[in-house]
This record gives C-alpha cells, structure tokens and sequence, in this order.
C-alpha cells in the first residue's frame, strides 16, 4: 500500500506515430469512424448514444440528490410550514433571503408575513435547507428563473410555495438522508 | 513608418525593427477569458512576456471573512470550478485541523472519491482544451464526454456537477445511497474507453507532437524557486505530489502510481496527466471496494448540524440547531495551514481564528496563481505559437488564480 | 516572546523541542522574536530587519533547504500593536518539511525587505499583498497593483475597509469618461 513514482512513457508516444505519421492518421480516422458509425446507428435503431438532451422539450434526467431553487413547502392547507424562525436567513451566505414574521393565532404562532428570495444572488448552495429545523424550505428541481427585469428575479412567498406532492422526491430524499444521523 | 532609402544605389524598403506589442486576451479563445499576455514580438520570436490577471478577482478573502465558517465552502466551490470537491475537502481539512477533529472512515473514503473524481474532470478539461486550441476539436468532443462521465459521478454524490457544497466541516451534506458504488465504477469505465479513444487519436499525431515536443521547458530548479507545484513540477521530474509526500484522508492506504515526467516540456505535462487520470480511477476503484458503512458525520451537534430527525422531537438537539446556525462552530484561536493536492498543484488553506465563529483571516493557497507567474518564462524566447500549448499545460483556472 | 503574535503562548513547549526552530533561535538569537508549534505547524516570528538573512539560511543552510516559497500573505489584527503580520509559508520539496515564518508589522507605513532575490516566486505574492493590504516591499522590482486597477483607492482585505464599499468605475463607458447621468 503505497505511492510509487513512475516514469511517463514517450518512447510509446513516438513509437505510435509510424513512418511520416501514417499510422497514426490512420489509427485516428478508425477511432472517429467507429464514434460515427455507432452514433449513427444508434440514432437509426432509436438509441442515441450521444448525450445532447433536447432541453426544453425533453425532460433532462437530474438524480435524487439534485439541488435547483430553494421553495418553501405548502402544506394541504395552502399555508406555508415555515415558522419564520429566521435560521435560513442567517445560514445563507449571499443574504438573498427576506423574511418578515408576523403573528397567526394558529398553533405555531409565527408565520412569515414576507418571505422573499432573490434569485438572482440565490446559488442554489442547499444551506438554507440545512439550517431549517421545519423542512419548510427545500431544493426543489426547479432551475427556471429567466425574468425580464431584475425585480423579475425577487421571487415573493406566493411564487415560492410549492405544493408538498410536488416536492415529494426530494422531501423523502432528505428526510431518508438526515435520518442517518 | 516605412520609407525608401537609396542604399548603394538601389531602393530598398526600410522596415521597422523595433518590436511588436501583441496583446493576447482577456477574450481571446485560449486564454479562456481571463487572462491577458502582453507579448513583445520580434518577428515570430517572443522577446518579452508579461501576464496580467485579476480579471475574475471577486475578492474569496473578504467574503470569507464576513461569514461563519461553514459559510465558506459555496464560495470554495467557485475557486478552482473544474475540481470543485477538491477546494471542498481541502477547506474542511484545514478547519479539522484547526478544530482538531477526525471525521469516520466512510467519510474519508467518500472525500477520497470525489476529490479523485474531480481531478479527472481537472485534467480532462485541460487535455481537451489544449487539443481544442491546438487544433483537434474532435478530441476535444471526447474528453469533454468523458468529463460528464466524471460529473455524473460528483452528481450522484452532492446533486451537482460544479457547484458541488459537498463536504462539511466534520462530515458531508449527504451520504450516497447503495446503488453509488455500480454507477460509479460504469462511470469509470465510461471515462476510460473515451480516453483511450482521446489518446489514440492524438497522442501520435505529428502535428500534435510538433507542437508539444520540446515547447515551454524550464529547469526543474527554476520551477521550485518560482514556486510552481502540480502536474506541471512533476512533469519536470520531481515527485512533489502531497497524497505522496504527506498523505492525508486514506491516501496512504491506497496503491498508486505518481507518474513525473524527464524533461518538462508540454508532452512530459500532457502524459503525466493522462497517466494521472488512471491512477485517480484506480484510487476510486480501490476505494469502492473497501468503502465501510457506519455514518458520514462526526457525532457533534455544536459542529456538525444534528440530524432533522432529532431536530423535529428534541428541544436539546433544536437548541444546538440554533447555536451551530446562528453563531457557528467555534474553533479554539489559533492559525493553521493545511494542503491538498490540487488538480493544478498544492492547495492550501491558512486559517486563523481568534475564538469565535469568524475566521479572522481565510487565505487560499492557489497553484494557479503561483503557476500562471512561471508562464513569462517558460515562453520568453521561443516562438508566439508555443504560447498556447504552454499556457494550456500550466491549466490556469481563473476562479483560482483571482479569487 | 510571548505577546507578539495572536497565537503565541500555544505549544511554546513543543516549539521548544523543535530542532529546526532551536536552531534558528540560535542562530538568530533575540532577532527571533518568539516560535511556537501548534496543531502540527511550526511558525517562526522574526524581524523584519532579520527576514532576508533568515530566508537565505533556510534556504541555504541547514539539512531541510527550504527551496520553495508556497505563500505570502498579510493578516490585519486592527486594535492590535503591531498590527500587520505578514506570513511566509516555506516547505521543502524532497522531505516536505514545512515551516511559516511571521513578521509583525506597524501600523503606518508599513514595509519590510523583498525576498524575490530568495525566492523569484515572491515577486506576484507580494505584488498581492500590496494590491490587498497596502504593504510595502523594499527592493522588489516591480511593486504594483495585481488584482485590482491602478486607480483603486485603498487596499480591500484591510480590516477597516468596508466590505460593501463602491469605487467609481473607470475607463470607457464609465459615468465620469461619457459625463451621462444615467
Ligand atoms: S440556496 Fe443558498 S444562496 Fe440560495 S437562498 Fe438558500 S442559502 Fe441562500
Ligand atoms: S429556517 Fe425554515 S422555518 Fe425558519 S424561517 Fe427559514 S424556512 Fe422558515
């Protein structure tokens, strides 16, 4: 178990090359033949072996860990679960977030009155969702964001609450990872 | 200015002979947009080289200073924004060692994996923008498919490809699900078929030879004086790789080979970094293999964030929730350096604290920057085209170079 | 010897055991002005008026050869006297022994000798430190700006700068160069 140091080989390189270089164009134009051969057969048979994915209108394939645009979570109620504790505003480290509590007779007491994120600064870090103790602000797979104006990007609480089903993936992706610990 | 002369009765042209000032970038395609050289030229013959940089500076330092210390590692990311992961477990190392912490074994071998996958994206882009510069766009079409293949790798990791925030001090934002270990080994092969694909294409080519055989050489000694470390100071023969002179994480239990090179030149660069990715790929392979279960994250809840399980039921566990969020971690005062080897050479972190959750003073240690600084002489005296290989082969990251 | 530096006092003890650092007491005598070895890091604080010398003997003599400068930085300990201390981090390439070396500095003009006769890989480290902290290095043979523009006022990683502060733009399309009020 251990590093060992070792010599690059250009003897191997110069060898490769061949008399004027023919050998060597050779062996590149079997290697760009055969990319274009199973490139286009694949294209054929309905399998593209290329990886261009046509966004927008083809679903680009994200893994579960995937971290778009910070939402907050709506309840079935419509009402977000956020208590306006004030812990994301303080974890994120550009200060996009603005909340402003306000007082609610319902049991939790506290709920946001503002709650804005400017996306324009957010980048998508994931601390927000870290630091809040009521998974009432989570990464959702959203990447969408294109305005016409800056106050275009000043996302407010009714564009940002999220339905819970929708954001059901990464709710269960969460909950399952912080369950480790 | 020219003007005819009569010189021994016959009209001759009198062309200037005081140098050309070529300026080359800040948008000119090789140099990636952040960078210009100030050439003199005397004919094709470069005669003096001046780098300016600072075009990407965004002040890394400043920032860090006014945020916990948690708060830094989105802004890690963005040093060296082709091996992100490697700027994350560098930065959380040196933290550790300030806060003098030792994370599990899962933990290191996941930080393993992806700092190694991270140096593959590294030099892949860097392989293939060289190849794209000089030339060969086809097998730069290569290199940038086998680098998704490595981001795919980060991706399932931390749920990006670049932006990554993946480690933490004293663990990881998420640990990977069992399904990890087969994606990643596909991955690997993936890479390894598109880069034998890449190196048959050009390794051989004769124009590619030309351009790199012999180009951009400086003494190994000069290159110590001048303070440049990676791929580049190996290349040159010396086994300056810090996962071998220092290990650090499990390094020093895995099998690898560091490749150095004889003299120096761009192709002894261009070889040590291919061999270089197959040695990171058998780093992850070994990796994979022994990777133990057990947890991600130190058992700390005034360090690391407690679990939102227990968050939700345990007034103790919401209390440490608020304190780690809200004032942050607390190292004991004092200062650190800790050093990784980067994708472009040694990556430092000189952290010095005075007792609270601030750090008084956040520096990174970048290899570009020291690296770039070489570039004047590495090209002064040789020929205006030999600038572009040798400024692909030093792989000046601008994120890193200006912070 | 203790006093001089933020983390002075902290693993004086082992720093005391330390043979590259008992050698440099030694050598240097009073110019040393403390060392200390904490988390693994040995650290060395000298004078300013002694850091060429030292340099050259850790370069030079002694079996380690320090012959790469990694580092040059500055840090700001505003309220404190001295308040600059710039940092050097050294490491040998063959062993990988490293060490830092500090020199506190005042507050008012604050200078010390170049090392890029030492290390020519000082010359951009300390055009940095200057560009960020406004500290200048005697001799040095093209001390200027790095990062910023040469109109920049101030020097930002000084810990009396605002982190918010505007400057005016400068150059072509600048509101002072087209005179527009937009
Ligand atoms: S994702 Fe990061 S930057 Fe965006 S709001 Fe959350 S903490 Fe702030
Ligand atoms: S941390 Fe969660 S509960 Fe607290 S204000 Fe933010 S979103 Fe609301």
């Amino acid at each position: 178990m251990a590093a060992r140091v070792t010599q690059v080989d250009r003897e191997a390189v110069r060898r490769s090359t061949g008399a004027l270089g023919v050998a060597a164009t050779l062996r590149g134009l079997r290697v760009t033949s055969r990319h274009f051969i199973r490139n286009l057969w694949g294209w054929m048979v309905g399998k593209p072996q290329v990886r261009t994915v046509m966004v927008p209108e083809e679903e680009d394939p994200k893994p579960a860990a995937f971290r778009g645009m910070p939402v907050l979570v709506a309840l079935d109620s419509g009402k977000e679960r956020c208590v306006a504790c004030g812990l994301c505003e303080w974890a994120c480290p550009v200060d996009c977030i603005h909340i402003e509590p306000g007082e609610t007779v319902d049991e939790v007491e506290r709920y946001p009155r503002v709650f804005d994120i400017d996306m324009g600064r957010c980048m998508y870090c994931g601390l927000c969702e870290e630091a809040c103790p009521e998974e009432a602000i989570v990464m959702s797979a959203r990447v969408d964001i294109s305005a016409f104006s800056r106050a275009g990007l000043l996302w407010h609480k009714d564009q940002l609450l999220t339905p819970a089903s929708q954001l059901a993936r990464r709710l269960a992706y969460i909950r399952e990872d912080y369950g480790r610990r | 200015m020219n003007r005819k002369v009569i010189e021994a009765g016959r009209d001759v042209l009198d062309l200037p002979s005081d140098a050309l000032e070529l300026k080359l970038g800040p948008s000119h395609p090789a140099t990636h947009g952040t960078v210009r050289i100030l050439l003199q030229l005397d004919g094709e013959r470069i005669r003096k080289a001046e780098v300016e940089v600072g075009y990407l500076h965004r002040g890394f330092e400043k920032e860090c200073e006014s945020g916990q210390y948690y708060q830094v590692f989105p802004y890690t990311d963005r040093l060296n924004y082709v091996s992100p992961m490697i700027n994350n477990v560098g930065y959380a190392l040196a933290c550790e060692k300030l806060f003098d912490l030792k994370t599990p074994e899962r933990c290191q071998f996941l930080r393993v994996i992806a700092s190694e996958a991270s140096r593959i994206a590294d030099h892949l882009t860097c392989l293939g923008a060289c190849s794209l510069e000089l030339g060969a766009f086809t097998a730069f079409l290569y290199a940038v498919e086998a680098r998704e293949s490595a981001w795919d790798i980060l991706d399932a990791m931390c749920g990006a490809r670049v932006t990554t925030n993946y480690v933490r001090i004293g663990g990881l934002s998420h640990d990977t699900d069992p399904s990890f270990p087969e994606l990643a080994r596909h991955k690997l092969a993936d890479v390894a078929r598109l880069q034998k694909d890449f190196e048959d294409l050009l390794l051989g080519n004769p124009i590619f030879r030309e351009r790199m055989e012999g180009t951009g050489m400086l003494p190994a000694p000069e290159l110590i004086a001048l303070g440049v470390t990676g791929p580049v100071l190996r290349a040159a023969g010396v086994p300056y790789d810090l996962r071998r002179l220092a290990p650090y994480l499990v390094y020093d239990r895995l099998d690898f080979d560091v490749p150095v090179g004889g003299a120096g030149d761009n192709m002894d660069r261009f070889l040590v970094r291919t061999e270089e990715i197959r040695q990171s790929a058998r780093m992850i392979e070994q990796c994979l293999a022994r990777l133990p279960g057990g947890p991600v994250d130190i058992d700390d809840p005034l360090i690391r964030l407690p679990g939102k399980g227990k968050v939700f039921g345990r007034m103790e566990e919401l209390i440490g929730q608020f304190k780690v969020v809200t004032e942050g971690p607390k190292p004991p005062p004092g200062e650190v350096y800790f050093a990784v080897e980067g994708g472009t050479g040694e990556l430092g972190f000189y952290l010095v604290s005075d007792g609270t959750g601030k750090p008084v003073k956040c520096r990174a240690r970048s290899p570009s920057f020291s690296n770039t600084q070489a570039l004047s002489r590495m090209v002064e005296g040789s020929l205006l085209a030999d600038v572009i290989p040798t400024f692909d082969m030093i792989n000046m990251i601008g994120g890193e170079c200006d912070r | 010897m203790v006093g001089e530096s933020q983390t002075a006092g902290q693993g004086d003890e082992a720093a005391a055991q330390h043979p590259l650092l008992r050698a440099l007491a030694g050598r240097f005598g009073a110019r040393v002005l403390g060392t200390h070895a904490w988390r693994g890091d040995v650290s060395a604080v000298i004078e300013a008026g002694a850091l060429l010398e030292v340099a050259r003997f850790l370069r030079d003599g002694g079996e380690a050869g320090f012959d790469m400068l990694l580092d040059v930085t500055a840090v700001d300990y505003l309220g404190r006297a001295p308040r600059f201390e710039v940092v050097y981090h050294l490491v040998a390439t063959t062993s990988g022994a490293r060490i830092r070396l500090k020199v506190p500095l005042d507050g008012a003009e604050p200078a010390l000798p170049s090392l890029v006769s030492v290390w020519p890989g000082a010359n951009w480290l300390e055009r940095e430190t200057f560009d960020m902290y406004g500290i200048r290095f005697e001799a040095h043979p093209d001390l200027r700006r790095i990062y910023l523009y040469d109109e920049f006022e101030g020097h930002p990683l000084r810990k009396d700068y605002p982190k918010q502060k505007r400057q005016p733009l400068i150059g072509p399309g600048s509101r002072a160069e087209s005179g527009s009020t937009r």
